[in-house]
């Protein structure tokens, strides 16, 4: 146990994090629509030591009604266009949608015509744009910390 | 080598039957007609049997084939006489007694999951038949990220399709993609030469770093142990970002090729990437002792989730999970394609199949992969490519070992293009296994014993 809040303790040190200066808060429900689990990874990878997201304020929460922002990862599938209209509506107003990834945006989408339902776009309405193939962690939470709004 | 036979209706479940005698169930597949296909191991290769009509089951004699025949009944309306009842797999239909096993009987109640999760997880739904905490049966529905990568490959030069097989998961990217190139070559009269057999394996090593380094990570994180979680998924960082610096990808996207080398290394990077692995192989070390010594770690893994060897036997599991198991299998002991010559399949200290033992087989699998690319990495990489004088043939398979398990691919061309393409990856594989595992286990224990196979649903999907 000591080791490794040791070895913690000196990433910690190594890693030049910004000094989180903004207020406020975040809350992110995220929705597989259908993804290759590439903007999962890099979602996930924004709470490791190196990006650290919670201390910004910005964290992932269990349930859409506790959220202010709608991640979406995926091309929509014909599966996933339900769920994802039914979590959208679960968020209480004011809800921002994001589209994480090239996919979501429909940009490159791979896949036959029938078992697509997107892009998001045409679903729900996209008010933050993460490009990439998957975005790495540095974007989405640059992406993220942007949406908090100025200081 | 790869034996293609074509086989009569009548003779199929016979022929089928000797064919299990000599070699494991690799897979099945129906093609437009309805056409079906079974591949077999055999000794020296792959036996791959055809029936150009509808096909009985085979699912009595290799109960890994369970979801292959459902698929195939959802994809192209393939019958499967016997298979009673051929629930749908792919299609969703509303009525839940068209898919889930019916489990009746006092105080038994259902508990419906997702497809939305709680967490940052992919989209799958699990129904749970429970009394009290304790889980009888669990039926799993996927295919919620079903996009028909494999439909909208048909018709493309063997190189243009590439991409749907590689985006059809981040995560086993690298995999899929050379077991699709190998395929591919195998049809073509190709095989890689000992240049591009080493780059495909360091690519395959790599992948496995990262990926064991997120599934203890994430074993910790489903314990409540923060300090575990953290270091590991550091050092995945660490490694995805070697990925990004040798390869231009975190997820080494674009490094593998069909009948051509695609990554090469020059001596500079090589010897600095060497050094920088050894690093990361001495934090993970010191990582693993520190959790295999933890009371508080171990003692929420032991004896939770066992998968028997005779259930992961019968169910044909592969993979860590298979290992964890005592089943001694890995297509690294089998690759003559790849750079693994004198590869031994690592055990657990006790293979008892339970969460403790398919952690310790990552940290196990972990090293060796670390030592093992020290040793690939010890030769200047030029990139390599393909020889030719093999007979082409319009089957090709492909098998790679996957971070979750084998992953066996099969491209049939036609005219030069693509006329089908199947990809049965380590988790579609796996996914039965996890089902059966969950049965007689508490409900609050199925997000740590599913970490513990850490399967990808985008793989099973497609």
């Amino acid at each position: 146990m000591f080791v490794l809040l040791r070895e913690l303790a000196r990433l910690r040190r190594e890693i030049a994090l910004p000094v989180p200066v903004r207020r406020g808060s975040l809350a992110l429900r995220h929705v597989d629509a259908g993804s290759c689990n590439g903007c999962e990874h890099e979602l996930g990878a924004v709470a490791n030591p190196y990006y650290d997201l919670q201390q910004f304020g910005l964290s992932i929460v269990a349930s859409p009604r506790h959220a202010d922002v709608l991640l979406v990862t995926g091309p929509v599938t014909t599966r996933m266009a339900g769920p994802l209209r039914t979590a959208y509506e679960a968020m209480p107003e004011p809800r921002l949608v994001a589209a994480l990834g090239d996919c979501a945006l429909g940009c490159d989408v791979l896949g036959s015509a029938e078992e697509l339902a997107g892009p998001l776009e045409s679903i729900l309405p996209v008010d933050i744009r993460i490009p990439g193939c998957p975005p790495p962690p540095e974007r989405i939470a640059a992406a993220l910390l942007a949406a908090l709004g100025p200081r | 080598m790869i034996s293609v036979e074509t086989i009569r209706p009548d003779e199929w479940r016979r022929t089928c039957e000797l064919a299990l005698e000599e070699g494991r169930f690799l897979g099945l597949y129906t093609v437009e007609g309805p056409g079906v296909r079974a591949l077999f191991s055999a000794p020296g290769g792959v036996r791959a049997l055809r029936c150009e009509s509808a096909a009985p089951t085979i699912v009595d004699l290799a109960p890994g084939a369970g979801w292959d025949e459902r698929e195939g009944h959802d994809l192209h309306g393939a019958a499967f006489a016997g298979h009673e009842p051929l629930r749908p797999l792919l299609a969703h239909p509303s009525e839940l007694e068209t898919w889930t096993v019916p489990v009746r009987g006092e105080d038994s109640y259902q508990v419906a999951v997702g497809p939305i999760h709680a967490g940052v997880i992919e989209s799958g739904h699990f129904r749970f038949h429970v009394v009290g905490e304790r889980i009888l049966h669990l039926d799993v529905r996927l295919f919620y990220k079903h996009r028909g990568l494999e439909r909208a490959a048909e018709g493309h030069a063997p190189a243009l399709a590439l991409p749907y097989v590689a985006r059809a998961c981040a995560a086993c990217a690298v995999a899929n993609s050379v077991a699709y190139a190998q395929a591919c070559e195998a049809a073509l009269g190709l095989r890689a030469d000992a240049e591009l057999a080493r780059a495909r394996t360091i690519l395959l090593e790599l992948e496995r770093v990262y990926n064991h380094l997120h599934d203890i990570g994430a074993i910790c994180a489903g314990v409540g142990f923060a300090a575990g979680n953290m270091l590991f998924a550091s050092l995945k960082e660490q490694a995805q970002r070697l990925n990004l610096r040798i390869a231009g990808h975190r997820f080494l996207f674009g490094q593998v090729a069909v009948a051509t080398g695609a990554f090469a290394l020059h001596a500079v990077e090589r010897d600095r990437l060497r050094e920088e692995l050894a690093d990361l192989r001495g934090a993970a070390a010191r990582g693993w002792r520190e959790l295999r010594f933890n009371d508080s770690v171990q003692d929420r893994l032991a004896g939770i989730g066992s998968l028997s060897n005779a259930d992961a036997q019968r169910l044909g599991t592969v993979g860590p999970a298979a290992r964890a198991s005592g089943v001694r299998r890995d297509v690294r002991t089998e690759s003559p394609e790849l750079a693994y010559a004198g590869f031994a399949a690592a055990a657990p200290h006790e293979p008892v199949g339970d969460i403790a033992a398919r952690i310790e087989l990552r940290a196990v699998e972990l090293d060796v992969s670390l030592a093992l690319l020290d040793d690939l990495l010890a030769h200047p990489l030029a990139g390599g490519g393909t020889i030719g004088g093999a007979v082409p043939a319009d089957v090709g398979v492909g098998r790679v070992e996957s971070p979750r398990g084998e992953t066996v691919c099969a491209v049939e061309l036609r005219g030069g293009a693509v006329a089908r393409v199947h990809l049965r990856t380590g988790s579609y594989s796996n996914w039965p296994s996890v089902a059966a595992t969950a049965a007689g286990q508490l409900l609050p224990d199925f997000p740590l014993i599913n970490k513990s196979f850490e399967l990808c649903y985008a793989c099973a999907d497609r």
